[in-house]
């Protein structure tokens, strides 16, 4: 397989009161196309940083170091159209950061900067007639070869809470239609028509009525679903769910995760799963990757991680673990006593 | 002899003009010494059953006797001095604590409000509280905000502790920690609990932590209670649609060799 | 040091604070620079400003010294406008938690009474106020804020309406401590922020208020004010302007500074909570 994405000695440091605090530490990983990878750790793991550093949403005066290569080509997309004529058939387009002084994200200026080459796409007019194929959509996700992946068309990411990351005074159908109409730009009554599809594809109920629904008429988990479909609105690459299901209750947070297996095999998309829980990333990833104070401490396939960790911390947090089957505390007590 | 009773409580709220209830005829006891968990969906009721036994909200109709007083006809002086008797603790220490307080104040405000200690004794007895939750005496004055979630958590027991309660009511108290904060967490509240003889209403919708430190388990759906019994063979084996749908939707992790 | 410097961040921050210092060193300093009675006759009368430099702002109708006036009424003018902020503030933030922390009744009433002060205008309500108790700084401050307390009680109680739902709240009651320890020791600290961000628009009105009251003759009789200036120097409007111009300056340049400096402050403390 090949390497979606590749993070090469990532380092994150956030500025707070004039004191650095490093949040991720020389970071290098890849994440291959296809892959369902999580990220666990605990608070302070950087494992959100490291999710937006990713998607390039870290906030402004953040320091940043390393590199981040996206090489996401249209060659390794087959249902995607031809490329653009000009193109080689292999263009690792690359979005890097190097190691800037105190200042705003390079990458949130690189995508600033391709979202509006976006929009003027040639392939843009044609997106609606794909989407009622239930072809999964693909872009180019870059007009040149030297850009930055691009957040809603390229990466796609659900928050932890869904109550904040959706706008409350906005109906929901038009939050979704947005996100196609900005990417894809079929029009508004394209754009409505597949976020009505998108509805249906997250199992919203009655989806006709659910369109013209605004966030608080929502359950939290139906809210969730709503985040995941304008996620995925502009058919990206890669979805990247940040702590997607904390905020859930157990039987919703089956149900969520259940709704992204499916709908990262449907699209063939690549999934980062970032979680605090090793058991919710167990169930769902191929491989994980573990996080501790900002350091990449493990990485392997996920039955290699559970069964045999090779970080004793991997298997502090396998066995801190409260499964069905662990053995409770309560008689642990009650004999010690 | 229970230190809670509970019985036929309701209450109802109105949600689009439309009356529903929250808590639906609902009767459990507690006895001394007992962890009694409440389970659910979120919307079933269970911390809209913590704040009625705690009088943070007055129910619809029903009763509620706390160490054999009937506590719902308590106002005034007598219900703040029976307060004392019955703690809790939330899910997010930060949001629990006054954003401007530091550690020694909040266990300063039990031990003032009941009288505890007179005032010369008081940093003596806060420092003995600290380390009784497993804290440093040391960290008494520091803000609240920083200090990390497991203190903050080990704090807020404390505070809970402060008044020598016989009951104190945990609204998903370990939910929001790191596992390897929460597994000391438990094992704090199982130690003061087989020291003090506390009793603990245990709510959460984890059922793998429910069955770690519970006696008994109370499964509820929209309001109503769908089964109750010992929280093992209840876990083990769910009778309602509810408590299968729970079961199931608990991430399993299979390991060779645990 | 740090709290300083992130207070003057803006350069009209800067401008407000320099006044205000300018003005607070003065009022300070009028017994030493001009010792004696302002009120009493110094020179000639209606001597124009920059003539006789030992009378560098000229002198009024009786042949006072302005300069001197002007620096003594800059005590009034600060004195009474400081303390009739502050006891708006007090009132209003004890009126306004009450009410959003009691609910029911209680805060019905307290709002209606709120609303009764609100329809009168605040300027008649002192007016009124002061010409029946009678003019003394005393009674001029409690004019000032009995009109000015609304605002800060209606901000107080919307925020404590929300602090109220809080987790610590809930808290504070479990230990079971008093409605009324909780309302003043735990939600009121946490709902002054916003009440105290209209402070530099109340003490800017509280000074111009009480201006107009001695420009009414309303003021204390025994003190010489910018307002009661600028009132002596109307009759005489035509042949010597700069009687009532340079109070006039004056009071500007004091509001000016008052308003700049609490803006400075209040986004100061905007930036400090949104970074942490």
């Amino acid at each position: 397989m090949t390497a979606l994405l590749s993070i090469r000695d990532l380092s994150v440091a956030y500025r707070r009161d004039g004191v650095e605090v490093p949040a991720l530490k020389g970071v290098s990983l890849d994440v291959l196309e296809g892959e369902r990878l999580a990220i666990i750790g605990e608070s302070g793991s950087g494992k959100s940083t490291l999710a937006l550093a990713l998607a390039g949403l870290l906030a402004m005066g953040t320091e940043i170091g390393g590199m981040i290569e996206w090489s996401a080509s249209q060659s390794q997309t087959p249902r995607s159209f031809a490329p653009l004529s000009g193109l080689p058939a292999i263009s690792p387009a690359r979005g890097e950061i190097g190691s800037f002084a105190d200042g705003s994200s390079p990458a949130t200026l690189e995508i600033s900067k391709s979202s509006d080459d976006g929009s003027i796409s040639p392939l843009a007019g044609e997106m609606p007639g794909r989407a009622e194929g239930g072809v999964p959509e693909r872009r180019p996700s870059a007009i040149g070869n030297t850009q930055a992946p691009l957040l809603g068309s390229d990466i796609g990411f659900v928050f932890q809470d869904p109550s904040s990351s959706l706008d409350p005074v906005m109906p929901i159908g038009k939050q979704i239609a947005e996100v196609a109409h900005t990417h894809l730009g079929p029009g508004w009554k394209g754009a409505y028509a597949k976020a009505k599809t998108l509805l249906e594809r997250v199992r919203l109920p009655n989806p006709d009525a659910t369109i013209h629904a605004y966030p608080h008429q929502l359950s939290g988990g139906q809210k969730q679903r709503v985040a995941i479909a304008a996620a995925i609105a502009a058919g990206p690459k890669l979805l990247i769910a940040d702590e997607a299901t904390s905020a859930l209750d157990t039987i919703v947070q089956a149900e969520i995760v259940a709704l992204i297996r499916r709908l990262v095999s449907e699209d063939g998309m690549t999934l980062i799963f970032i979680s605090h829980d090793i058991a919710l990333a167990a169930s769902l990833a191929d491989r994980i990757a573990v996080l501790r104070h900002g350091e990449l401490i493990e990485l392997g396939e996920t039955s290699q991680i559970v069964n045999a960790p090779q970080q004793a911390y991997t298997r502090a947090l396998l066995d801190a673990h409260l499964g069905l089957n662990a053995e409770p505390l309560l008689d642990r007590q009650d004999t010690s006593a | 002899m229970s230190v809670l009773a509970v019985s036929n409580l309701t209450k109802r709220y109105h949600r689009g003009g439309k009356p529903f209830a929250a808590v639906d005829d609902v009767s459990f006891e507690i006895g001394p010494a007992e962890t009694l968990a409440l389970a659910g969906p979120s919307g079933s009721g269970k911390s809209t059953i913590a704040r009625l036994v705690l009088r943070l909200i007055e129910p619809d109709a029903g009763r509620i006797d706390f160490e054999d007083a009937d506590f719902l006809t308590m106002s005034g002086a007598a219900l703040r001095a029976r307060r004392a008797r019955l703690q809790m603790v939330f899910q997010d220490p930060l949001a629990a604590f006054n954003p401007r307080a530091t550690v020694a104040r909040v266990l300063n405000d039990p031990l003032r409000v009941h009288g505890i200690a007179p005032r010369a004794d008081r940093p003596r007895r806060i420092a003995a509280l600290l380390e009784r939750v497993g804290l440093d005496a040391g960290l008494a004055q520091r803000a609240i905000h920083e200090i990390s979630g497991g203190q903050r958590q080990r704090v807020a027991i404390a505070r809970a502790i402060a008044t020598r309660p016989s009951l104190i009511v945990l609204d998903e108290a370990v939910s929001a920690l790191d596992v390897s904060v929460r597994g000391q967490i438990l094992e704090l509240l199982l130690d003061l609990q087989r020291q003090e003889r506390i009793a603990y209403l245990f709510i959460s919708h984890d059922l793998g932590v429910i069955r770690a430190v519970a006696h008994r388990i109370f499964i509820l759906d929209a309001g109503r209670i769908a089964e109750s019994g010992d929280a093992r063979a209840v876990i083990a084996y769910p009778q309602s649609s509810v408590g299968k749908a729970l079961v199931a939707a608990m991430p399993k992790l299979v390991r060779d060799r645990p | 040091m740090k709290r300083l410097r992130r207070l003057l961040h803006t350069p009209e921050a800067i401008a407000g604070a320099l006044i205000l210092a300018l003005l607070i060193a003065m009022a300070l300093a009028a017994p030493l620079l001009f010792p004696g009675d302002p009120q009493a006759i110094a020179g000639p009368a209606l001597l124009p400003p920059f003539r006789d430099w030992s009378l560098p702002l000229g002198t009024d109708r009786l042949g006072r010294d302005v300069l001197a006036e002007l620096v003594h009424g800059a005590r009034t003018s600060l004195a009474v406008g400081l303390a009739a902020a502050a006891a708006a503030l007090l009132i209003g933030a004890v009126v306004g938690t009450l009410a959003g922390f009691a609910g029911g009744l209680i805060d019905e009433v307290l709002m209606r009474m709120t609303d009764a002060f609100q329809t009168v205008p605040s300027f008649l309500l002192a007016l009124a106020f002061v010409s029946i108790v009678g003019p003394s700084l005393g009674v001029v401050v409690a004019a000032i804020a009995i009109s000015a307390w609304t605002g800060p009680a209606r901000v107080a109680r919307a925020e404590v309406l929300s602090i109220r739902e809080r987790d610590y709240v809930a808290g504070a009651r479990v230990i079971g401590m008093h409605p009324l320890g909780i309302a003043f020791r735990e939600v009121l600290p946490n709902a002054l922020p916003p009440v105290l961000a209209l402070s530099s628009v109340i003490v800017a009105a509280a000074i111009l208020t009480e201006a107009a009251l001695s420009f009414l003759g309303l003021g204390d009789p025994n003190r010489v004010t910018w307002g009661s200036m600028i009132a002596e120097g109307r009759t005489v409007l035509r042949t010597a302007p700069f009687l009532s111009i340079v109070p006039g300056v004056a009071l500007v340049l004091t509001v000016l500074g008052v308003y700049l400096a609490g803006e400075g402050v209040v986004e100061s403390t905007a930036v400090r909570r949104s970074l942490s």
